[in-house]
C-alpha cells in the first residue's frame, strides 16, 4: 500500500473539477473484408481526475474500438483514427509521435482487459512481467524493479508476494490473475486506468472482490477509471458517471445515480427494463425486440430507431440521425423524443 | 390421489451420492499423488415438469454433474436414474436411448453448433441420427422446431457464422428439442449473451416450459436468473450441494453461509444502496494457505471438515473435523441446508 | 406465445459455408490465381498425353528409343531445346514428361491419404491402445530413411503381379511412394481430431445419441478436411520429386520419357557438355512445384478459419 503513497509524481489533492481525459469527435474506421467499418462514431465524453466513468453497451456497440482508440492501440493493418480529438493532460494525443505515446502508455495511461489468462504472457513468470513494465517506464534496475513488483503485488491483495512473484499465471485462477493485470496497469502509478470489461470473466464473489480492489487504488492515487462493461450492476454501483453506447455511437451520458433513476434514451430504458434482477416477481421479462444491428448494416437515421416502440414509425428517426445534446447540466442524450432535446437545438 | 408411490417413482431424474474424481499426477512417472474430487456426494431429484437450478461458480462442479447425468464424462460413483433406468451402468444401445430422451443446450452458442453445418442440417441432425423418419417429414419437423424458438425459415439454410450470437442460441435450444426429449439440461445457456438477449432467450425458455410442460435442470452462476426460471434451487460449493431450496425461499431465506455470501456479492442495479454488509473473510484469503485455489480444494478435500471452511465468516472448531451433510436438516418445507450453524 | 418471446428474424438468402467463403477469399489473391493457372497448364497436358494414350491418338513418337535424328543437336530453331541421345526433341519429351511424374504424385497422394486419413481420424478419436499401436506403427516408418523406403518397395514391388496386372515401372512407383509417404498426413489429422473431438458441438452429437462412425463421418471429417486439401497440394511437390529420385535411380518408368529419367541421362550427357536435357527438365519441375508451393500457401490462408474476421 506504501508503494502506492510513495509515488515519484505528485498527487495533486485536486476539487476533483479539473478533467483529466476529454474525448470530442472521435471516429475510428476498421476495416473489415466487406468493407469499411465506422466502429466508433462521433465519440466523445471527459473523465475528470480521480472519478470513474463507466462506458456501457453490449458486444458490438465499439466500447473496445474507443478504448483502443484512445490509448491508439488499432493496429493499422486493422483500423484507423479518421477524426476527433483525445485530450489528456492538455495534450492532444493524435498528435504525439509513436515514441511519445509509448511513453504515456502505462505511465499516464494503464489498461487492463477482459481475459485475465489470456493478457498475460504465459512464458514469463507474473513477476518478471510487473517488474518489466516497471522498467520501461521508471529507470529503475533488475532486482528494484522486482521488489517494486513483489510490493505490488501485497498491494493488489495476493498473499505470500515472494512466492507468487516466481508463478506462472497459468498456475493461478481467474481473479489472481486479474489482480496481477491490475498490478501491471498500476505499476507505473497512471492517471488513467482503462478498465476493459476487467470482471465479466470472474465469478461474483470475485468480481466484488476486484471492483473493491479498483476502488481502493483509487482512491489512495486519484486514479481516474474508465471502466468498460455491459453489466449494469457494476455501473450503478461503482461509477460516478455513465455513458451508454449503441451501434458506435454514444446516445445518452449522466451521472450514474440519474441515469437509473430516469434514463432519457429508449435504449437505455430497454436495458434497464429487461435486467433481470432478484426479487424479479413478473411471469416475463421486458425486451427489447431485435437485435443490434451488424455494422455494415446500420439502419438509416437514428440507429435505434428499428428497435424503438417511439421511433419505429416516426420518419424523422428513420431518416435523421439525432445528434448528442447536453439536454441539462451533465446530462446528454440523443433522442428526438427525449425529454428537452427539441429545445436545445 | 392415491399416490402410494414411495416418492422414488415419480422422480424423472434421480442423482444418488454422485461422485466424480479425478486423479491428479505428478511426477516424472505420472504417478497419482490425489484427487480432484470435482463432484464429491450430490443427490438431488427432479421431478416431472419441475425445473430445478443448480446455481455456484465456476469450478464447483455444476457443469460436471450436468455432464455426468449423460455421461459425457464418466463418474466414479453413485448413481444416477433416469425415468427408471440406471444410467451409469447402461450399455452402449441403451444408453443411446437415454441420450436420445435428454436433450442438452450448451454455454457457447458458437462453439456447441458445427460450423460447417447448417442451422437445418444442426437441428435436423438428431431426427436422422434416429433415422425412422423420412426426409421431407424431417424438413417440416425442422421448420416447426426453428417457429417454435422463434426463428424464420429462412434461418435454414443459413451457418452459424452468418448468425447473431442469441439466434444460435435458439438453435441450439432447437436441437434441444427434436427428440421431444424428456429432461432438458441447460448449462449455463443465457451467460454469454448481452442483457438485451439474455432476457429474450428467458422468455423463450419460459413459454417453452409453460407451453410444453417441460422439465429442466438448469445450470448456471447468476443468482437472479435462477430465481427467475426455477421452481427449487440447489447451491454448489466445491463438489457438494450446500443448500436446496424452493427458489423463492431461498431468496427470502438463505441460511448457509455460502448462499448468504453469493447473495449479497451480486450488485444491485441501484445506485446508493447501501452494499450489504460483506459476508467474505477479510483479505488476504486469495491464496493465504500458500496454495491456489484449486490447489486448495484438491488439498482440502483430503481433509474432511465443511468444504467452506476456509471462506467461511461463521465456522466453528466442529466445522473442521466434519462434513455436514444435506439432508440432515429440513428446515423447512423442502428447504435442506448443509451447515452445523443451522 | 407471448409477444415479447416472439421474435422472428427475416432475412432472406442463401448462406455461404466456410467452403465457399474460402474460396471467394482465394480468388482475390492475384498470385495464387497465376500459379493455380501454371499448375492447371501441367494438369491439362498431363491428361492429354495421358488420353492420347490410352486412345492412341498418335500425336508423338510410340518409340522413344527409336533414332529418329540428330543425335544432341544444340537448340536451333528446329528443336527449340535441342534433342537427346536419340535425336528426340527434348521439348517433346519435357512436355510427355510430364504426365509420367504428375500422374505418379497423384496417384500416391491419393493412396497415403486413403491410407493415412482413416488411420490418424480412428487413433485420433479412439485414443488408448489403437492409438498407440498406430502411433508405434508410423513413428517406426518414420525412422527409416525415406530413401531407402522407396527404394526397397520400389525394387520389392517390380515386376510383381498384383490382383492379375502386371505391375509396370510407374505402378511400382507410386504405390511405393504412396504406402510410405501416409505418415504426415496421419499425423497431422490425428492432431486436428484430438482438437476437435472436445468440442461441444461433437459432445453435443454424443449427447443426443450420435454412433461414433457418424461423429467421425459427418461431424469430425469436414471440419479436419481442409488440413488434408492444404496437405495435398504441398505434398504434391515432394512426390514430384521422390518420382524424380526414383527415375535418377534408375528405377522409373523405362518405356516413356519423365523429368527424372532426363535427368538421369544428364549424368552423362555433361561431361559431353550437353546441357539442354538437364535444364528443360529442371525448369520443368522447378516451376511446377514453385507454382503449386505458392499455391498451396495461399490456400492454406484462406482455409485456416482462425485467420477469418468475424
Amino acid at each position: 500500500m506504501d508503494l502506492i503513497a510513495n509515488n515519484k509524481r505528485d498527487v495533486k489533492k485536486s476539487d476533483g473539477n479539473e478533467t483529466l481525459l476529454s474525448v470530442r469527435n472521435l471516429s475510428t474506421d476498421f476495416f473489415a473484408e466487406e468493407g469499411i467499418v465506422r466502429a466508433v462514431q462521433d465519440v466523445g465524453f471527459s473523465i475528470r481526475r480521480g472519478r470513474t466513468l463507466a462506458l456501457v453497451g453490449e458486444s458490438g456497440c465499439g466500447k473496445t474500438a474507443t478504448a483502443l482508440s484512445i490509448v491508439r492501440l488499432v493496429p493499422a493493418a486493422q483500423g484507423k483514427i479518421v477524426g476527433g480529438q483525445i485530450v489528456f493532460e492538455g495534450r492532444n494525443l493524435l498528435d504525439l509521435s509513436e515514441r511519445q505515446m509509448r511513453e504515456i502508455r502505462g505511465n499516464g495511461i494503464g489498461m487492463i482487459f477482459q481475459e485475465p489468462m489470456s493478457s498475460l504472457n504465459p512464458v514469463y513468470t507474473v513477476g518478471d512481467q510487473i517488474a518489466e513494465a516497471i522498467r520501461l517506464h521508471q529507470e529503475k534496475g533488475c532486482k528494484e524493479a522486482w521488489a517494486d513488483a513483489v510490493e505490488m503485488l501485497r498491494a493488489v491483495g495476493i498473499a505470500d508476494p515472494q512466492r507468487r512473484a516466481r508463478e506462472y499465471p497459468h498456475q493461478m485462477s481467474g481473479g489472481m490473475c486479474q489482480r496481477v493485470m491490475i498490478a501491471v496497469a498500476v505499476s507505473c502509478e497512471p492517471a488513467l486506468l482503462i478498465a476493459d470489461e476487467p470482471t465479466t470473466a470472474l465469478d461474483v464473489t470475485t468480481q466484488g472482490k476486484i471492483l473493491d480492489l479498483l476502488d481502493r487504488l483509487q482512491k489512495q492515487s486519484e486514479m481516474s477509471i474508465l471502466l468498460i462493461t455491459h453489466d449494469l450492476g457494476v455501473v450503478a454501483q461503482r461509477a460516478d458517471e455513465a455513458a451508454v453506447m449503441y451501434a458506435s455511437r454514444i446516445v445518452e451520458t449522466a451521472d450514474s445515480r440519474r441515469l437509473f433513476v430516469e434514463p432519457l434514451h429508449p435504449y437505455t430504458q430497454g436495458l434497464w427494463e429487461s435486467l433481470l434482477r432478484l426479487g424479479f416477481s413478473g411471469r416475463r421479462l421486458r425486451v427489447i425486440p431485435g437485435s443490434v444491428p451488424a455494422p455494415l448494416q446500420f439502419p438509416a437515421g437514428c440507429k435505434f430507431h428499428p428497435r424503438c416502440s417511439k421511433g419505429r414509425s416516426d420518419n424523422r428517426c428513420r431518416s435523421v440521425e439525432p445528434e448528442l445534446r447536453e439536454v441539462e447540466a451533465g446530462r446528454c442524450v440523443a433522442c428526438w423524443h427525449a425529454r428537452g432535446y427539441e429545445d436545445k437545438a | 390421489m392415491g399416490d402410494y408411490a414411495m416418492g422414488t417413482n415419480r422422480h424423472l431424474l434421480r442423482v444418488e451420492n454422485l461422485r466424480t474424481y479425478f486423479p491428479i499426477r505428478k511426477g516424472l512417472l505420472r504417478r497419482t499423488v490425489g484427487y480432484l474430487k470435482a463432484v464429491n456426494g450430490v443427490s438431488f431429484a427432479i421431478e416431472a415438469g419441475q425445473t430445478v437450478g443448480l446455481v455456484g461458480e465456476s469450478g464447483c462442479g455444476k457443469t460436471t454433474v450436468a455432464r455426468n447425468i449423460v455421461r459425457l464424462t464418466p463418474a466414479t460413483g453413485g448413481r444416477v436414474v433416469f425415468d427408471g433406468k440406471d444410467v451409469l451402468s447402461a450399455g452402449g444401445d441403451e444408453l443411446r436411448r437415454i441420450r436420445g430422451e435428454i436433450g442438452l443446450v450448451f454455454q457457447d452458442s458458437y462453439g456447441s453448433l458445427n460450423p460447417r453445418m447448417t442451422v437445418g442440417d444442426t437441428v435436423g441432425e438428431p431426427l436422422k441420427v434416429w433415422g425412422k423418419i423420412g426426409r421431407s417429414e424431417i424438413a417440416e419437423r425442422v421448420r416447426a422446431l426453428l417457429s417454435k424458438v422463434g426463428l424464420s425459415r429462412h434461418c435454414i439454410n443459413r451457418y452459424p457464422h452468418e448468425i447473431s450470437g442469441g439466434e444460435r442460441q435458439r438453435v441450439g435450444v432447437a436441437r434441444a428439442l427434436a427428440l421431444e426429449p424428456k429432461l432438458v439440461i441447460c448449462d449455463e445457456p443465457v451467460s454469454s449473451l448481452d442483457v438485451s438477449i439474455q432476457a429474450q432467450i428467458l422468455n423463450l425458455l419460459k413459454d417453452l416450459q409453460d407451453e410444453f410442460g417441460l422439465t429442466f435442470l438448469f445450470i448456471a452462476h447468476d443468482l437472479a436468473v435462477v430465481e427467475f426460471f426455477c421452481d427449487v434451487v440447489a447451491v454448489m460449493h466445491t463438489g457438494r450441494i450446500v443448500e436446496q431450496a424452493p427458489a423463492k425461499e431461498l431468496y427470502r431465506n438463505p441460511l448457509h453461509p455460502y448462499t448468504c455470501t453469493l447473495i449479497s456479492a451480486v450488485p444491485r442495479a441501484k445506485p446508493g444502496v447501501q452494499r450489504p454488509r460483506k459476508l467474505f473473510r477479510t483479505e488476504p484469503l486469495e491464496g493465504s494457505k500458500g496454495v491456489s485455489r484449486r490447489d486448495a480444494r484438491g488439498v482440502l478435500n483430503c481433509l474432511s471438515g465443511c468444504v467452506f471452511y476456509p471462506e467461511c465468516t461463521e465456522r466453528q472448531e466442529k466445522c473442521l473435523r466434519r462434513m455436514p451433510e444435506l439432508d440432515e436438516k429440513e428446515y423447512r418445507r423442502g428447504h435442506y441446508v448443509a451447515c452445523w450453524k443451522s | 406465445m407471448s409477444e415479447q418471446g416472439r421474435i422472428v428474424e427475416a432475412r432472406p438468402g442463401k448462406g455461404a459455408g466456410l467452403w465457399l467463403d474460402a474460396v471467394r477469399r482465394l480468388c482475390k489473391r492475384k498470385l495464387a490465381m497465376v500459379c493455380l493457372g501454371v499448375v492447371m497448364v501441367y494438369f491439362l497436358l498431363a491428361g492429354f498425353v495421358y488420353l492420347a494414350e490410352m486412345f492412341d491418338w498418335r500425336v508423338g513418337p510410340t518409340r522413344w528409343g527409336e533414332e529418329v535424328g540428330q543425335s544432341y543437336a544444340p537448340p536451333s530453331s528446329k528443336n527449340i531445346l535441342g534433342t537427346d541421345i536419340f535425336g528426340q526433341s527434348v521439348l517433346r519429351k519435357t512436355l510427355y514428361g510430364a504426365r509420367i511424374s504428375i500422374s505418379v504424385a497423384l496417384f500416391a497422394s491419393l493412396i497415403s491419404i486413403a491410407i493415412g486419413v482413416p488411420l490418424g481420424a480412428i487413433g485420433g478419436y479412439f485414443r488408448g491402445f489403437v492409438d498407440e499401436v498406430i502411433v508405434w506403427i508410423y513413428s517406426t516408418l518414420s525412422s527409416i530413411p525415406y530413401v531407402l523406403l522407396i527404394l526397397a518397395f520400389a525394387v520389392v514391388l517390380r515386376d510383381k503381379t498384383v490382383l492379375g496386372h502386371r505391375l509396370t515401372g510407374i505402378a511400382a512407383a507410386y504405390l511405393a511412394i504412396g504406402l510410405t509417404s501416409w505418415v504426415g498426413i496421419c499425423r497431422l489429422i490425428r492432431g486436428e481430431v484430438i482438437k476437435h473431438k472436445d468440442r461441444e458441438y461433437i459432445l453435443a452429437a454424443v449427447s443426443y445419441g450420435c454412433s461414433r462412425r457418424r461423429i467421425i463421418l459427418r461431424h469430425l471429417m469436414p471440419n479436419v478436411f481442409h488440413i488434408v486439401i492444404i496437405d495435398f497440394s504441398l505434398r504434391f511437390v515432394a512426390f514430384v520429386h521422390a518420382e524424380v529420385i526414383l527415375s535418377f535411380l534408375g528405377l522409373g518408368e523405362p518405356n516413356r520419357p519423365s523429368w527424372g529419367a532426363m535427368i538421369n541421362d544428364a549424368r552423362m550427357e555433361l561431361s559431353r557438355g550437353v546441357w539442354w536435357q538437364m535444364a528443360a527438365a529442371t525448369a520443368a519441375v522447378f516451376l511446377f512445384c514453385l507454382a503449386l508451393n505458392i499455391f498451396g500457401d495461399a490456400l492454406r490462408d484462406s482455409l485456416d478459419p482462425k485467420l477469418r474476421i468475424q
